[in-house]
């Protein structure tokens, strides 16, 4: 298990950082011409998750213009080509062959759940076409092949964190667990519940729970027995909202540590007071001072009209990170590869200057620490 | 400490849900003999503009309702006319088809209008709530109780105690006679439609009061749970579908307390499942329910059949196995290599729906658990791929015999009800059964087929595989059709009680159609975990159940040629539709309609 690779805190300033702003802010060039360098986008745009899908495509479509304004790369515009899967690998699959077969592709996102990603994985190996994983927490998918690359933090490192602070920030000794039956849930639920056990603590309550249930008296209930001082929650905004606010009703209480997916506007609005004091711990952050963070964060709500969450930002962040990927490797697909493989200093919005490791993961995280506080995210003190 | 009442007052608010969505199914099921699929989708279209009502406009929760109610009313008589009313002479079939269309277009278009985005349900109510003993009860939750109540008690005062209402009843009961009575039946048709679409808009309103968050897809499940309901508590009953709507939520409230959240969907549907083996009308149906006219049989053929001349077949088959994989790139093949193992999925049932006219909805379990199979035997124990194929299908032939046993007496919507809910529960029971299966981590890294000792991998060995099994397939299953044992299931398809008479024992005779559908099925899966190298229980929801049986009715159910027809239509209808971007899988949804508007006894008939 490697969680210790991730780092806790407020924000340091960092190099990479700063040299994305610089970008950011250079005078624009003329705008880029020539025949476009072209990434596939594999996702969710419709059916059940099309909510995320729409999300990458605000924060997808907006580095592509800023990297355009600023004279594309080496003079060349940068193009996506959005193919909707609904995240379902039938769909994926085909995709992926696809992407695979069109030679001016070089380089996909997505996709969004496991089945859809690792299904369309087999293919774009063979096709020797990065796909980059903006949000495969699975430690599974990068494994899938030399070509499967990920910013996501694995589940295992976000669960064992999600103990060290249960235990050390919020001083819980009685957890109840809520997750759901996914393999993200049921991984993340495993990892925390040995990781919070060899801290010390109990776990009280282990429930999980169906991504479709809308109702979550049930296993709240239940839970009440035991009498948690902390609730943990490895769940989506949106059903992690439910949860909170109907574990308000059943008259359950304690310290909530929720999931970095949890990490929504989406998910203040709809949990209203019940979200309250929910701590947990992002990679990225709006508040951030960074002033990287905060060109992109102004940038964006000039432009859509709200603050970018994080899916927003990872898909922003994944498409620079492609770009630099070409512009450093050339605009072939071995290249974006190969600068992936030898870059050690990679320039990010969300964790600055970064290197891939041998997992081809992010080496370090540095994630902060945040809580709700009258239906705001503030940093946690 | 929790009392053992708490689970029952959770139960009875989310059964009372569950209620609304039964009684709409069971009335128009009743008044027009239709499992309506689009049902589920009003329900959460009427959730939608609830909240667009409440939440944008600002309207007063009163004002909100009513104009929910009428929306969803003019939306169900819409349906009625354009999807179920130009079918009334069509197979019985053809209107259900069409409405898993509706559906398919209802959500789409809400998440267009309404952005996919899960949103928040303004308050509408005050959040007092009384602790009772160990219970708490809100203001909510009566008002739950409330509305429920009120709209039962209005529906049954309209039903008893007026010429419009007695005359919906005597139509739900004998349309012929009500006919021949000078009842206005296609008139009342709509009618019922309207009532049922706005008691599932009342739902959609009352559900996101409760849970504070609507969502434009929550329809398929709620729709799902909704028609075990009804079922529970008899078809067309109306009392009935509230009690199992009330009984469903309870049972699951308990299900859920004692086992665990992943559970829900295997508790319900055993229960279910349960039930009908013990009393197959459904808990308030008569015994005899069960045992109406077949929904396809007599039905037969009514288009002008397609015949194919030999030298046409055979430009065909050389089309598919030889032009196709020389011609094609491997995008077209990728595409037609999952068109292929989805048709041989729709080659399965035609064997079991079409010839034998046992309508299943549960065959993605079957589908599962041959991929599992496969992908466990192939990854862990080493068997090689051309053995863990035919154990495949061994395996969910034998857990389909198995599993239909105790309710091969069922006939009509039940027996589909029944195949829906064994669906469910084969792919539940994966989710919770980690230790065989790796629950809901999946199986990855499964190795890639392998006949003797040549590896597929290229899309043109993946194609020419899937190409091989289905040719295999459509023989074994053409030659069974055209056997003495074909002969038998069609009688049995035709008229149980004359077969039966005639000597065909029709459980066995039904138990091996199951058994033999769910051996393709499975050599489906296996081919399915080999292609997509990973699993997990996800992949085999209802919603590929629904898939297969739509491919065989597409088709014109008893016909191999035209099954084939429907998987090239269903699964690769959307990757044609992909330069439509954001209205594809509207522009599906309208293609299917068409279909069935234009072919309702199935695109394909032969003699």
């Amino acid at each position: 298990m490697s969680h210790e690779r991730i780092a806790i805190g407020r924000r340091r300033v960092v190099l990479g950082g700063l040299a994305t702003a610089a970008a950011l802010s250079a005078p624009r060039f003329a705008q880029a011409a020539g025949e476009p360098i072209v990434y596939g986008v594999s996702g969710p745009f419709s059916g059940d998750r099309a909510a995320y899908g729409a999300v990458w495509k605000k924060g997808m479509d907006m580095a592509v213009d800023e990297i355009n304004a600023a004279g594309g790369i080496k003079g060349r515009p940068v193009q996506l080509i959005y193919q909707d899967t609904q995240s379902d690998p039938k769909q994926s699959v085909p995709v992926a062959q696809k992407f695979v077969d069109d030679p001016k592709i070089i380089a996909e996102l997505g996709d969004f759940s496991s089945a859809a990603s690792m299904a369309a994985s087999p293919i774009y190996e063979r096709g020797k076409l990065v796909q980059f994983g903006l949000t495969n927490s699975d430690p599974k998918f990068t494994k899938g092949g030399d070509y499967m690359w990920s910013t996501a933090p694995t589940m295992q490192m976000d669960a064992a964190l999600m103990a060290n602070i249960a235990t050390k920030q919020l001083n819980g000794r009685n957890a109840a667990v809520f997750y759901q039956a996914s393999d993200w849930g049921d991984t993340s639920q495993k990892v925390f519940v040995e990781q919070y056990k060899a801290l010390g603590g109990k776990v009280a309550a282990l429930e999980n729970y169906l991504l479709t249930d809308k109702d979550f008296h049930a296993i709240l209930a239940k839970a009440r027995q035991a009498n948690p001082d902390v609730l943990v929650l490895f769940s989506y905004y949106t059903d992690g909202a439910l949860l909170l606010q109907q574990a308000q009703d059943v008259g359950l209480k304690g310290r909530i540590l929720a999931a970095t997916s949890c990490y929504s506007n989406k998910f203040l609005d709809l949990g209203g007071s019940a979200v309250d004091g929910t701590v947990m711990s992002v990679l990225f952050f709006p508040d951030d001072p960074r002033p990287a963070i905060q060109t992109f964060v102004t940038n964006y709500q000039k432009r859509y009209g709200e603050k970018p969450d994080q899916y927003g930002a990872r898909a922003y962040d994944a498409v620079k990170i492609i770009a630099w990927g070409t512009e450093h490797g050339g605009p072939t697909r071995e290249g974006i590869r190969k600068a992936f493989l030898s870059g050690e200093t990679i320039p990010s919005l969300l964790f600055g200057s970064f290197k891939f490791d041998g997992e081809r993961r992010v080496a370090h995280y540095d994630e902060a620490l945040i809580t709700v506080k009258g239906s705001k995210f503030t940093y946690y003190t | 400490m929790t009392s053992l009442l708490d689970p029952l007052v959770t139960g009875l608010i989310n059964g009372n849900a569950y209620a609304l969505i039964a009684l709409g199914l069971s009335l128009i099921f009743g008044v027009a003999d239709l499992v309506n699929f689009a049902h589920g989708s009003v329900f959460a279209f009427g959730a939608m503009l609830g909240w667009y009502f409440a939440a944008v406009l600002h309207w007063p929760l009163p004002v909100a309702m009513l104009g929910v109610i009428v929306c969803t009313a003019l939306l169900g008589v819409v349906i009625e006319r354009v999807a179920v009313r130009p079918l009334a002479r069509a197979p019985r079939i053809a209107p259900l088809l069409s409405t898993v269309a509706v559906a398919l277009i209802l959500d789409r278009a809400s998440q267009l209008i309404f952005t996919p985005e899960t949103q928040l349900f303004p308050n509408l109510l005050p959040r007092a709530a009384w602790q009772l003993g160990d219970i708490r009860i809100s203001v909510t939750d009566l008002a739950m109780l409330g509305v429920t109540l009120t709209s039962l008690l209005l529906l049954w005062f309209f039903l008893a105690h007026t010429r419009l209402g007695r005359a919906l009843r005597a139509t739900a009961q004998d349309r012929d006679a009500a006919l021949q009575m000078g009842v206005n039946a296609g008139g009342l048709e709509a009618l019922a439609f309207a009532i049922s679409s706005a008691l599932a808009g009342i739902g959609g309103v009352l559900v996101g009061m409760y849970y504070r968050n609507v969502d434009p897809s929550m329809g398929f499940a709620a729709g799902i749970e909704g028609f075990a309901a009804a079922t529970l508590g008899g078809l067309g009953n109306l009392p009935g579908a509230v009690v199992g709507g009330l009984l469903l939520g309870v049972i699951e409230s308990y299900g859920v307390t004692w086992f665990g959240g992943s559970t829900r969907g295997m508790i319900a549907f055993g229960v279910l499942v349960l039930v009908l083996w013990l009393r197959p009308g459904g808990l308030f149906g008569s015994p005899n329910a069960g045992f109406t006219e077949p929904m396809t049989g007599t039905f037969f053929g009514r288009g002008r059949p397609v015949t194919l001349k030999r030298w046409q077949l055979a430009a065909i088959v050389a089309f598919a196995f030889v032009v196709l994989p020389l011609v094609a790139n491997a995008y077209v093949l990728r595409v037609a290599t999952i068109v292929a193992i989805f048709a041989i999925l729709g080659v399965s049932l035609t064997l079991v729906a079409g010839t034998a006219g046992l309508m299943s909805i549960g065959q993605a379990g079957f589908f599962a658990i041959g991929a599992y199979t496969s992908a466990l035997l192939v990854k862990y124990q080493a068997w090689p791929f051309w053995l863990a194929l035919p154990a495949a299908g061994l395996l969910s032939a034998i857990c389909a015999a198995v599993l239909i046993s105790p309710v091969l007496k069922l006939r009509g919507h039940y027996a589909a009800i029944v195949t829906l809910g064994l669906g469910a529960i084969v792919t539940a029971a994966i989710l919770n059964l980690p230790s065989i299966t790796n629950g809901p981590l999946g199986v990855t890294a499964i190795p890639p087929p392998s006949v003797f000792s040549f590896v597929i991998v290229t899309p043109r060995d993946y194609y020419w595989l899937a190409m091989a099994l289905l040719a295999i397939a459509i023989v074994v299953v053409s030659a069974l059709q055209r056997s003495h044992l074909g002969r038998a299931w069609r009688a049995i398809r035709e008229d149980e009680v004359a077969a039966q008479a005639s000597g065909v024992t029709v459980a066995s005779y039904k138990s091996l159609a199951f058994a033999i559908g769910a051996f393709v099925a499975g050599v489906a899966g296996s081919l399915l975990a080999h292609q997509y190298m990973y699993l997990n229980p996800e992949i085999f929801g209802v919603d590929i159940s629904v898939l297969a049986l739509t491919m065989v009715v597409l088709g014109g159910m008893s016909n191999i040629a035209g099954t084939i027809l429907g998987a090239i239509v269903l699964v690769g209808g959307p990757e044609l539709f992909r330069p439509l971007h954001d209205v594809r899988i509207l522009a599906y949804g309208l293609l299917l309609l068409l279909l069935i508007r234009y072919r309702p006894q199935g695109l394909w008939i032969y003699r």
